[in-house]
């Protein structure tokens, strides 16, 4: 007896539009990556759905992939956001408006 | 033969580049060097001409190639030169009459601060017209064509510092740049309709080629202005009496033998593109220019413009002959004319050398015969050529065209080439009475010039005198030597008997100089007080029927209006306004854009959201 893949898709699909609303509400750039962190692990999720039902290993191998960009990125994410810190003592995005027109 | 003909042009210029760099090193030899080069290249071309003279009549031409210097597709140009009965004429005369003048300058120039640099132009010139005469083809005739008239602008303006001078020279160049652009349109129309500028194809092809004879006479007519130009004929004759500023061998080289006749060789040498409509423009503005220069040269204190009107009004005889199908009498008129009038000039720098350098206004001549006899003989000998009586040469040139024109039946262009002569025989003989006859009316101490400016003149005295025999002989020698190249003198038709032509050149040249002589030079007229009561037929002439002020307050005030217009107007309002207008609007719209890039970055991340979710609705509902 398998699950559907309906449920999982479902599930993803929550949890990719909490990630985005995380991104876009909350100010702390921490919290911020957080979020996309959840996006990206929603697609995962959406992606090995899809590989099981398809028996097909692509999406698995892609998931890896995914999560091994996602663990670099946060290293160079975090260095950027502790380097924000340090100079402006604030981690709040919206007070970085630098590139404002 | 064919190597050594390219000495003839290149050795003027190998004299003109050393003078230029070595010129202030060389000292007085600079001036010897170049008349060396230019009497040099005399030899060759003496010798160029026998061997041509040994070749059957028909085929009678020398061609020698550098190389290809233009291929595009069909149409070619070749750095050619061609040496015919035409061109060897022109070579002659150029080389002859220049060496002269290069050695009597020699004199005339001595201790000019910018001796080197003035022989260096001189040579420079006599090379370009080498290339404008000895070319085979349009392009590389239009290279020595825009040559002469830089040389001829660098020597009118040759002592800068008068801003007379200055000026003279950037009116020459401007001038005459009119009929070379439109000569230019010609060339190019040429190209288009004939595929070819090499004379060779063009004139050969010329009758028979299907170009019709409307454009035929299109092409022709813009020939014919850049000779207007060049060789100034009205209406583009304003430059030539202020070129007068320039050194005298200068006038004496450029603007009386060479250079101006130019324009002559331009149209002998394209006749066969010359339709008869063509040919009229031709003969009724080289008439108009011959009486209007010798009226003219009437009304002028300087003996210089006097010549220089002259030179004009001679200038349009050739163009009369040539407009009339008389093709070798202008050629001759043109060899007959470069000595006569070269030595006019020359002699006239004589009488400026011995007043002291720049005194040119004959009111404060008179009586120089006595203090410089030498100059007055040789002088008498050049107006009585010009005069047209016999038997100096220029009866010899002058009368045969005047003869032709009885016989073509147009007369009202024979009186008025009649009238003309009369005015010829009075200016000229009312220079020679004002500057040699009477009394000497200055305050200088005249003396006579130099032997190195004698000897040419009399050189060229020689040839003003028996250059007639030239065209003497069965049907005149200089006639039949150019048949090659201008065709036989066909027979102008049923006219007047011949010595009654004669008789009436005679008598009308006689009572001209009779005129002038009453007035001028036998004392019992007192011409100033003559002058007074016609005060405004005399300031017309003078001002040579005010041609050169209608353009000064109308023409030009009108073209320069125009160009404002364009500047102010269309370049600096329409096309830079188009520009800066695009500028403009392209920054403002930025300015308002710039509003939306609030710098933080969820802002774009929530509209990159909406973007995507817009699409996938728009796919969506196209599905």
């Amino acid at each position: 007896m398998t699950t559907p893949i309906g449920y999982y898709l479902v599930l993803s699909g929550i949890l990719f539009s909490i990630g985005t609303v995380g991104v876009l509400v909350r100010r702390n750039a921490l919290v911020i990556f957080m979020s996309i962190e959840l996006q990206l692990n929603a697609v995962n999720l959406s992606l090995i759905a899809f590989s099981r039902q398809l028996g097909d290993l692509q999406g698995q191998v892609l998931a890896f992939f995914s999560m091994v960009v996602a663990a670099a990125e946060v290293v160079v994410g975090l260095a950027i956001i502790v380097a924000i810190f340090r100079r402006r003592r604030t981690a709040n995005v919206d007070e970085s408006n630098l590139l404002k027109g | 033969m064919p190597a050594t003909i390219w000495l003839i042009p290149l050795l003027p210029l190998a004299g003109a580049l050393v003078n230029l760099f070595f010129g202030k090193r060389l000292g007085r030899y600079a001036g010897w060097l170049a008349s060396a080069t230019v009497g040099l290249a005399f030899a060759i071309s003496l010798g160029a001409f026998f061997a041509l003279i040994r070749l059957p009549e028909e085929g009678r031409e020398l061609t020698a190639t550098a190389y290809e210097w233009i291929t595009s597709g069909s149409f070619h140009v070749a750095i050619e030169i061609l040496i015919d009965p035409l061109s060897m004429t022109m070579l002659l005369v150029v080389t002859g009459v220049g060496f002269l003048i290069h050695v009597y300058s020699n004199g005339y120039m001595k201790g000019d601060p910018r001796f080197g640099r003035f022989f260096a132009y001189m040579n420079l010139f006599v090379f370009f017209m080498l290339v404008l005469v000895m070319a085979d083809n349009y392009v590389l005739m239009y290279v020595g064509w825009e040559g002469v008239g830089l040389c001829s602008y660098l020597l009118i303006g040759f002592w800068f510092e008068k801003k007379a001078a200055s000026h003279a020279a950037k009116k020459a160049f401007i001038v005459t740049r009119i009929g070379d652009t439109l000569m230019l349109i010609g060339l190019a129309l040429m190209v288009f309709q004939f595929g070819s500028l090499a004379f060779g194809d063009v004139l050969t092809v010329a009758g028979v080629s299907g170009v019709s004879e409307g454009t035929m006479t299109v092409i022709a007519v813009l020939l014919f202005c850049g000779a207007i130009g060049k060789s100034a004929q009205l209406p583009l004759h304003v430059w030539l009496p202020d070129a007068m500023e320039g050194p005298t061998p200068v006038s004496a080289l450029i603007h009386a033998a060479t250079m101006v006749t130019a324009g002559v060789y331009l149209v002998v040498r394209s006749h066969a593109l010359f339709s008869p409509t063509a040919m009229t423009v031709v003969a009724v503005i080289g008439l108009a220019s011959a009486l209007y220069g010798a009226l003219a040269s009437v009304g002028q204190d300087d003996i210089k413009r006097a010549l220089a009107y002259s030179t004009m009004s001679q200038l349009g005889y050739m163009f009369f002959a040539a407009g009339l199908g008389a093709y070798s009498l202008a050629i001759a008129l043109l060899v007959v004319h470069a000595f006569y009038k070269s030595l006019m000039f020359l002699g006239s720098g004589s009488v400026m050398h011995g007043l002291g350098g720049h005194e040119t206004d004959m009111r404060v001549m008179g009586g120089l015969r006595k203090l410089m006899p030498a100059t007055g003989g040789m002088f008498v000998i050049g107006a009585w050529a010009l005069s047209g009586l016999p038997p100096m040469s220029g009866f010899f040139a002058k009368d045969p065209i005047i003869s032709y024109a009885n016989g073509t039946g147009h007369v009202l262009m024979w009186i008025l080439a009649i009238a003309a002569a009369f005015f010829s025989a009075l200016y000229i003989s009312r220079i020679l009475f004002l500057t040699f006859f009477g009394a000497y009316r200055g305050d200088k101490h005249p003396h006579e010039s130099p032997k190195v400016m004698l000897i040419p003149m009399g050189v060229l005295a020689v040839g003003a005198a028996f250059g007639g025999l030239l065209t003497l002989s069965i049907n005149g020698a200089i006639e039949h030597f150019l048949e090659p190249a201008t065709g036989a003198l066909h027979e102008a038709g049923e006219g007047l008997p011949e010595p009654l032509l004669i008789a009436i050149s005679i008598v009308v040249a006689l009572a001209g100089v009779a005129t002038a002589w009453l007035i001028w030079g036998s004392g019992r007229v007192d011409w100033v007080a003559l002058r007074e009561r016609n005060l405004p037929t005399h300031e017309m002439l003078a001002h040579g029927f005010y041609v050169d002020d209608a353009y000064a307050n109308l023409l030009v005030p009108t073209l320069l209006a125009g160009s404002r217009f364009l500047s102010s107007g269309i370049d600096s309002g329409l096309v830079d306004g188009a520009v800066n207008g695009l500028g403009r609007l392209t920054e403002r719209t930025g300015g308002l854009m710039r509003h939306l890039q609030t710098g933080i970055v969820r802002t774009y991340a929530l509209a990159i959201l909406v973007g995507v979710a817009a699409l996938l609705l728009i796919l969506e509902v196209m599905r």
